[in-house]
């Protein structure tokens, strides 16, 4: 046999050698790099040359009762959201389960808000919102309801971008589940029906156990987006009105693009990258013990 | 028998119900974009109208949105296309030499917060003039692609069996010619997969654009976002921006539908 | 694989260079906004290089974009700007405080009035020549004061009891932004005219009653007899519901005149929209009046010379004339007694104008470095007031905690206690 060359050799090095250099310097020379303005006083508006500044960043943020109010805006939201997906989601995925006329099209419909680019989906909804001229106080007071302020109102902001993240991301599961679903062996469903069991205790002891990793997984990729969602708050409400839509990431956004206090906003985007990877982590956790 | 009936009705109306509320804000921003400002405000909303042209017309003609379309393109090809020259490969090792770490390393950066790297990269950028050029996109724009091409094409070379390359190698070819001239062709199905969805999560991508590009780099998410301009706005022209920052995308999904399917679902079933 | 890599660094490479082609003799670089008056140096640039030949390479930009942009290329040394339009009481204190405005000291300023000077100078020394200015009006609905049987409301008691007879389910009374931040500059002719102010000598002082007062008025109104969802509105959600008359009574900015009387934008005929001064409050009749454009030559700049000859052309009297004739209200005195513009513009704009000038504050926002910060301080008790229609019992302390904070960021920047 060949002997084989350096490259050879060496190829589980020299394959993915690129792709880490690159993450590297794109990620975490990034994550370094704000990791130590966030011990600085560095304020692009101030014209003061930037002096290390130790905690005093991260005490002030801390203290700051328009912070705390972002972390459980970012926590209700992502929870909201992601509560509303994975029952609905599951849901239409049991219902679609089984073959019927126009399976594929349904399929595809539901592929579309997925693709839909998210700026422009919250500006529809804008329009849809809007209390005097939109659709959706003209549903309800056909309907004999009163009329909703939606995300004009402090009140009512954020079920109503939980609607619009419902909306776009259901789906996602949905399909998720569906292809899930797909993969069950017959086994579990004919014993259970020799036993005799009625459709819903299939259902509950026998289809949900079964598909519930993948439920769970789905659920982790959607926690982790819906913490970080930006765009459709910033094209809807901006984090308004006042600061009543503000999430971590809208508030990291203003800190750094809009006051340029650079040592601040770092130590908000080091906070929220924790919350993602909590999340994660706790979600990750909770699946392998589902498993076993 | 007519119990089942019954039932087979009951789920159809089920059915067309959910596809309607997933259809609904479509239908009702293709309906606005034909509609023009006085028909939009009006009210009761107006569901029979004469539809206008005049959204389009503007939207192509004096916004120069043809630019902005090229530059999306252009921005979403060259990151998809250098995030397939940098992860087809990264893919392979993590597949063949099972390296879970690198792939955890990989999938980072679709866990991190994007705006967390967005603050330095503007700094780093602005120094070294790139501000505004279509270099700090298509970067920033690969490290949206980069973990997708990665985590879909692991997966699929996960699904093509070993003995391929090895019977290749048994007659002399080195491993990195076994890559290229057995697997890669093979990889079809992946490769589009995974273009598919990197080239429509570029497409939509808003949060990187807003801040490293301006006026001679701008995408279409910026410019629908700035459609508000200095004095008025004009709800017929943004809805029929954001159907023409949409249909792109929808059409490459009617097309690759399958392949879309797939790359959405895989990480979650498989994983 | 090889000849892919290749192809891509030579593809990267040269769009590097494509960026950086510009940097030849002769060749400027000028930032505009996305303004009308953008709009119109944009259309006549080529006539400027064909008799000074130099070459001018422009970009316009949204104008938060264009502030961003502007911060980051001077804070990072980085910039090849020349020429900048630039927005004074939003960023030029800042600007010139770090030293990024070149000094502009052999300008022939006469032609600018004392008020709008004061925010295109420090200490004397002029930094940027003023392009556009902009005051509160009253625009109203003659048609529906007719049917009122209402006479144009002179005092804030009038303007009240207008928009109560005028509010009704399908009009509201009156609409003015609410929307935080972006209803500060609305907000400022009704605290002046109060009696108060966001700042004094460099003290944020919209904690006083005279403050408190006005904020508690600006809510009770818009509360009671404004459009729906009045707390996120800017001029861009109130405008269309003006021009389609679900509005009695608007006020805001000078600017937008040429828009709600457009046949081809507005449902209400021309001759049915009024424009009147903003009506007097208990202490005075002060409506801002500020300069919301003007135009600077970078202090980086490496092309001065042609810098400044571009400077003088845009802000010429020639343009000037052209800018007036298309609806935007220059900030050169001369221009408004030119004949053609004499002939053209809405009378009413130009007796609001003089109204203004004489009685009215340059300033409509905190004048300071982080005023964008501040703003964001000040729009929270704007919103608090409208929710409670102006009854709000934790404003005055709310006010209080927003004020301490505005004096933290005047302290960080060292501007606390400088006039």
């Amino acid at each position: 046999m060949r002997q084989p060359s350096f490259v050879e050799r060496h190829l589980r090095v020299i394959f993915p050698l690129p792709a880490i250099l690159f993450i590297a310097l794109l990620m975490i020379f990034p994550i370094f790099y704000t990791l130590a303005l966030s011990f600085t006083n560095w304020n692009l508006t101030s014209g003061m040359p930037m002096s290390f500044v130790g905690l005093r960043n991260f005490f002030r943020v801390f203290a700051e009762p328009r912070f705390h109010d972002a972390v459980w805006r970012t926590l209700s939201f992502t929870f909201l959201a992601v509560f509303f997906e994975a029952v609905l989601g599951t849901a239409i995925a049991l219902i679609l389960n089984r073959a019927f006329i126009g399976k594929g099209l349904a399929k595809l419909l539901l592929l579309l808000p997925l693709v839909a680019t998210p700026v422009a989906v919250g500006i529809v909804f804008n329009l849809f919102y809007d209390p005097t001229i939109g659709l959706a106080n003209w549903a309800l007071s056909s309907l004999g309801l009163p009329q909703g302020l939606w995300v004009s109102d402090a009140t009512s902001v954020l079920p109503s971008l939980v609607i619009v993240d419902v909306w776009q991301w259901t789906p996602m599961i949905t399909l998720i589940v569906l292809a899930g679903l797909a993969g069950l062996s017959e086994e579990p469903f004919e014993a259970a029906r020799v036993d005799g069991a009625t459709p819903w205790q299939v259902l509950r002891h026998v289809t949900i156990p079964m598909v519930m990793p993948v439920i769970l997984t789905a659920v982790i990729l959607r926690l982790i987006d819906a913490l970080k969602t930006f765009d459709i708050i910033f094209a809807m409400t901006g984090g308004g009105p006042g600061y009543a839509s503000e999430t971590l990431n809208i508030m990291g956004f203003k800190y750094s693009f809009e006051y340029f206090r650079m040592g601040q906003a770092s130590v908000i985007l080091i906070a929220l990258f924790f919350f993602v990877l909590l999340c994660s982590l706790g979600i990750m956790k909770l699946r392998s013990s589902s498993e076993n | 028998m007519k119990k089942n009936v019954v039932h087979e009705i009951l789920f159809y109306l089920v059915v067309i119900f959910i596809s309607l509320m997933v259809l609904f804000p479509f239908l009702w921003m293709l309906s606005s974009s034909f509609k023009t400002q006085t028909d939009i405000i009006a009210w009761p909303p107006k569901l029979l109208f004469t539809p206008t042209l005049q959204n389009y017309e503007k939207v192509f003609g004096e916004q120069d949105f043809l630019k902005y379309f090229i530059n999306s393109t252009v921005v979403g090809g060259l990151a998809v296309g250098l995030s397939l020259v940098l992860g087809l490969p990264a893919a392979y090792s993590i597949s063949r030499f099972t390296q879970r770490r690198l792939a955890l390393f990989i999938l980072l950066a679709r866990l991190m917060p994007g705006i967390s790297f967005l603050m330095p990269w503007y700094i780093i950028f602005s120094r070294l003039d790139l501000m505004d050029t279509y270099v700090a996109l298509v970067l920033s724009h690969m490290l949206i692609a980069l973990p997708i091409v990665v985590w879909i094409m692991s997966a699929y070379f996960n699904s093509i069996p070993v003995e391929l390359e090895e019977s290749a190698m048994v007659d002399g070819a080195t491993r990195q010619y076994a890559f290229w001239a057995i697997i890669l062709p093979m990889s079809g199905p992946g490769i589009i997969t995974s273009v598919t969805l990197s080239f429509i999560f570029s497409w939509n991508n808003f949060m990187f654009s807003q801040v490293l590009s301006m006026e001679k780099t701008k995408t279409l998410p910026i410019a629908v976002y700035n459609f508000v301009s200095y004095a008025e706005v004009d709800w017929g022209g943004v809805m029929a921006a954001a159907v023409a920052i949409m249909a792109p995308a929808i059409v490459l999904t009617m097309i690759f539908q399958k392949f879309v399917v797939k790359g959405l679902t895989m990480g979650a079933v498989k994983g | 694989m090889k000849k892919m890599l290749t192809s891509v660094v030579v593809l990267l490479s040269s769009l590097c260079l494509s960026a950086g082609a510009y940097a030849q003799t002769k060749e400027i670089r000028v930032l505009l906004a996305n303004h009308p008056y953008g709009e119109l140096l944009k259309s006549q640039i080529p006539e400027f290089e064909k008799q000074s030949g130099i070459k001018v390479n422009f970009e316009s930009l949204q104008e938060s974009q264009l502030t961003t942009k502007l911060t980051t290329e001077f804070a990072t040394k980085s910039s090849s700007v020349d020429v900048f339009m630039t927005r004074p009481l939003q960023e030029g204190k800042m600007f010139n405080k770090n030293g990024w405005y070149e000094p502009l000291a052999k300008y022939d300023f006469s032609d600018y009035p004392k008020t709008v000077m004061g925010v295109a100078q420090a200490g004397g020394a002029p930094y940027l020549v003023p392009l556009v200015t902009e005051w509160q009006v009253l625009y109203y609905r003659k048609d529906l004061f007719k049917a009122a049987g209402l006479e144009v409301p002179k005092t804030f008691a009038e303007l009240e009891a207008a928009a109560k007879k005028l509010n009704s389910d399908a009009v509201a009374g009156i609409a003015s932004r609410g929307k935080g931040a972006a209803a500060v500059t609305q907000l400022s002719s009704y605290v002046y005219n109060y009696g108060g102010a966001y700042i004094d000598k460099g003290v944020a002082v919209f904690d006083k009653p005279a403050a408190i007062d006005a904020i508690r008025y600006y809510g009770k109104i818009l509360g009671s007899y404004g459009p729906k969802g009045v707390t996120s509105m800017s001029w861009e959600n109130i405008m269309p519901l003006f021009q389609a008359g679900k509005v009695a009574m608007w006020t805001d900015a000078s600017v937008f005149y040429g828009q709600v009387v457009d046949p081809a934008k507005t449902q209400i005929p021309a001759a049915d929209v009024g424009i009147a001064n903003l009506p007097a409050g208990p202490k005075a009749s002060s409506p801002f009046i500020v300069t919301s454009w003007g135009i600077a030559v970078a202090n980086q700049s490496k092309n001065k010379e042609a810098a400044l000859k571009f400077l003088d052309w845009a802000s010429s009297k020639d343009l000037a004339i052209k800018g007036m004739l298309s609806n935007i209200t220059m900030a050169r005195t001369s221009v408004w007694k030119d004949p053609k513009v004499v002939a053209a513009v809405n009378p009413g704009l130009v007796a609001t104008r003089d109204h203004a000038a004489e009685f009215g504050n340059p300033l409509d926002r905190p004048y300071m470095s982080a005023v964008g910060e501040a703003r964001d301080q000040i729009g929270e008790l704007i919103i608090e007031s409208i929710n409670t229609k102006g009854e709000s019992a934790k404003l005055p302390e709310m006010a209080k905690a927003k004020a301490a904070r505005v004096d933290e960021l005047l302290k960080d920047a060292g501007e606390y206690g400088k006039p």
